[in-house]
């Protein structure tokens, strides 16, 4: 489509949007993210330390009895990583703002959609390793029996996608204001519950051990959930970011 | 940059006029139906606030897709009267829904027992009360005019997909809430024929009431922006 031809190949950024190019330019954008976050690590270890605390306040508040945790097990999985998804939210443009590269990113050339799926796509690799180290932990901690790994990591992938899509368009929405990280999960949370209600029921099922097909509608439901946001999200990056 | 609007009247117009007078009017004639209509079989005489309740929700949802109208036209064209007219839907979805979960509260204190439930139908109601909540809390929060209405109307937009949600939540999760009373994507009825004039006229009436203080509202939109603009 609009391959515009007169930019020179080999350039940081690829630039051209047809064919291959969009994707190659969401992989550069998420990989360049993550790198930078794993270079800094001060974010990632606080929020998986704020989430370590966290697990244990409510050990402490669920327990000592283990049918009183494993119980509570599904629920505090959701919360922890609703609240990390706050947390990491910020991230994703956090450094663009902070280091004036936003305005860089929005000048080149072509559409806008592919800075939305790389954000979405980094935003979901933070989102699904704080999701498994928090698996492992309440696993640990709250008895959640791994015994459906699959079922889990199924739902921990529908759930973090549906979840990151809002985050990551509602962060480059806000990346800009002052009080964003105050508002964000406001608008956040109301927008998501249905993700996380439906990850939870899906969750609760699996940790008791009802059979995979009585869970199929929940992760009916969390596919719809992700499609529409994501589709409505990336139609409205572009309109609500520039300028 | 700002273009310059061309100076709104300071009367109101007749429409608006004709929409609130025919409304307040028709809410009479409802409320004469309401009140005569034949007891239900096991609930008797307590069943008479769903004409209002249906009625409210139905016109709350309607206003999520009248934001969810103007949200779409102020991305596209980016006129600040459409901006206002969101903001002013918005308005009236909280005004709608609060009223049809405070009668959905009083009529399940006798029914059900219990002023409020856990269950999928209340719980996404309150969600999407809160969503236009959010949508309040954001605009305070924003300064920039363009901005704010950028990042409104963003709200605008998704926080739609909730009504259907709604809608659809006592079908999907079974819940104690009672199912449709007119099914939309089925076409069936659950209403009994003597009841439903009492119904529709309810509903008539709200609806012209809801596009009556629409057009009141924006009046006064327009009205306070102009004074602004002008630096009054």
């Amino acid at each position: 489509m609009r391959g515009d031809r007169t930019w020179p190949r080999g350039r940081a950024i690829p630039d051209t949007l047809g064919g291959g190019g969009a994707v190659r330019r969401i992989f550069w954008l998420a990989w360049r993210d993550l790198t930078l976050e794993l270079r800094g690590r001060a974010g990632l270890l606080a929020v998986v330390f704020f989430l370590t605390v966290m697990l244990l306040i409510l050990g402490l508040a669920f327990g000592p009895y283990p049918q009183d945790l494993r119980k509570a097990a599904p629920g505090v999985l959701w919360v922890a990583l609703a609240f990390a998804g706050s947390l990491l939210a910020s991230r994703a443009f956090g450094l663009e703002v902070e280091d004036g590269t936003l305005d860089d990113l929005l000048l080149t050339p072509g559409g806008k959609e592919w800075i939305y799926y790389g954000k979405l796509l980094f935003q979901m690799i933070l989102l699904l390793a704080v999701g498994l180290i928090l698996i492992v932990f309440t696993a640990g901690l709250f008895y959640l029996p791994l015994a459906a790994w699959p079922g889990l990591l199924l739902t921990l992938l529908l759930g973090t996608l549906g979840y990151a899509s809002v985050s990551t368009f509602y962060a480059g929405m806000l990346a800009r204001l002052r009080g964003r990280d105050v508002l964000l999960p406001l608008l956040l949370f109301p927008i998501v519950v249905p993700v996380v209600l439906s990850s939870v029921q899906a969750t609760i099922g699996l940790a008791q051990g009802l059979p995979v097909a009585e869970m199929r509608h929940w992760w009916q439901l969390l596919l719809v959930f992700d499609v529409i946001y994501v589709t409505v999200c990336s139609l409205l990056f572009p309109w609500v970011l520039e300028g | 940059m700002q273009t310059l609007e061309r100076t709104p009247t300071t009367r109101l117009d007749g429409l608006t006029l004709a929409l609130l007078g025919t409304g307040t009017l028709a809410f009479l004639v409802a409320l004469y139906f309401v009140l005569t209509s034949p007891p239900e079989v096991s609930q008797g005489y307590v069943y008479r606030i769903v004409f209002v309740h249906i009625s409210s929700a139905w016109v709350g949802y309607l206003a999520a897709f009248g934001c969810l109208a103007y949200s779409v036209a102020y991305l596209v064209t980016r006129r600040p009267a459409h901006d206002r007219m969101a903001a002013v839907m918005a308005e009236l979805i909280l005004l709608f829904m609060g009223l049809t979960l405070v009668q959905g509260m009083l009529y399940a204190r006798p029914t059900w027992g219990v002023y409020w439930e856990w269950e999928p139908r209340l719980t996404t109601t309150a969600i999407l009360f809160a969503v236009y909540v959010g949508y309040f809390v954001l605009r305070a929060a924003i300064e920039d005019p363009e901005l704010r209405a950028k990042a409104a109307a963003a709200v605008g937009i998704l926080g739609v997909i909730n009504v259907p949600i709604s809608y659809m939540s006592v079908i999907w999760w079974r819940s104690l809430h009672q199912v449709q009373s007119f099914n939309l994507t089925t076409g069936k009825s659950q209403f009994d024929p003597a009841m439903l004039p009492a119904l529709l006229v309810t509903l008539a009436a709200l609806t012209l009431l809801f596009l009556g203080f629409a057009r009141f509202k924006g009046f006064l939109a327009a009205q306070s922006a102009h004074q602004e603009a002008i630096g009054g």
